[in-house]
């Protein structure tokens, strides 16, 4: 297990695998960091229900961009150009929860309540890393309070929706069968040789089962308290 | 070891989208009970700094 802490100056002496693992997880995490944003401002920006909400998705948007941009400055500073996350189709995400777009307000309520949620979990896979850079990033009490933000607005969203019943408590319903599964998806294969490879290095804490059914323990229980039915976690899955 | 083209140019163009941003929601708050005109302009310059950071023009923004 490696333990060393490695700064800026030190990564070009660094092993090949480390720098390619780290390069990789850089570009993946700025990519989903700009791939929030264009998942729902086209659509939900101008039809959010209120103006403080209209307020609210544009100030998410905002952080969310200052969180690629961190990313996006540590792998630039390691010779790494990763803007062209920034002009590529939703399509082209490396994550599937990022590909296609986000259309009605309980979708992107449910999305800060379970997708967000995963982020967080990411995030908190660098906590203490290997590489010091971005082990200050994680730890920066603004990128924990502003992630915590995201989530917590879409979590009490969606317990509204879910405490309102009848219809509205059906399309939170269909939202959360949505994403349930996509969250899940998020952590990867369970049997992952390179999830162990970066846990070698340290430059992630848990495997991948490990990771996922620690969420999963945590959303159903916030599910079965707002009422909301917990979906299938097998269902429409792409990664065991 | 050599950072990539562009990397100060396209981090200071985000922290100016990100700036604007920040500065239209946080004029808007203070006014959604008492002044309509300021949120709606607020949200309409939110909405146009996120129409061009989501084109990701990247090659305009470091000419």
């Amino acid at each position: 297990m490696f333990t060393e802490k490695v700064d800026l100056k030190d990564f070009e002496k660094q092993d090949p695998e480390y720098q390619d693992l780290l390069k990789r997880v850089l570009a993946i995490q700025a990519d989903c960091e700009i791939g929030g944003p264009n998942l729902y401002v086209k659509n939900i920006l101008p039809s959010a229900p209120t103006k403080l909400d209209q307020l609210i998705v544009a100030r998410t948007a905002a952080e969310e961009m200052d969180h690629y941009r961190k990313m996006s400055r540590l792998a630039g500073d390691m010779g790494l150009d990763v803007s062209y996350v920034l002009s590529r189709s939703n399509q082209e995400r490396y994550v599937e929860a990022f590909r296609g777009s986000i259309d009605t307000w309980e979708d992107y309520a449910v999305f800060g309540f379970l997708i967000d949620r995963v982020g967080r979990f990411q995030l908190e896979e660098f906590i203490g890393c290997t590489y010091l850079p971005l082990a200050r990033i994680v730890e920066d009490p603004d990128v924990i309070r502003e992630e915590e933000g995201h989530i917590d607005f879409g979590t009490n969203k969606t317990a509204e929706y879910a405490a309102k019943g009848g219809e509205a408590k059906d399309r939170i319903q269909k939202a959360v069968d949505y994403w349930y599964v996509k969250g899940l998806d998020m952590f990867g294969n369970t049997k992952s040789y390179r999830s162990e490879r970066y846990m070698y290095w340290g430059l992630k804490r848990r495997p991948n089962a490990v990771g996922r059914a620690q969420y999963k323990e945590e959303i159903d229980g916030l599910l079965t308290k707002m009422g909301l039915a917990v979906p299938d976690p097998n269902k429409g899955r792409l990664y065991t | 070891m050599q950072p990539a083209p562009h990397t100060e140019a396209l981090d200071q163009q985000f922290k100016e989208f990100i700036q604007a941003l920040q500065k239209a929601v946080g004029t808007a708050m203070p006014h959604l009970k008492d002044d309509p005109k300021i949120v709606d302009q607020a949200i309409a310059d939110c909405q146009e700094i996120l129409d061009v950071v989501l084109e990701g023009n990247v090659k305009e923004w470091v000419a």
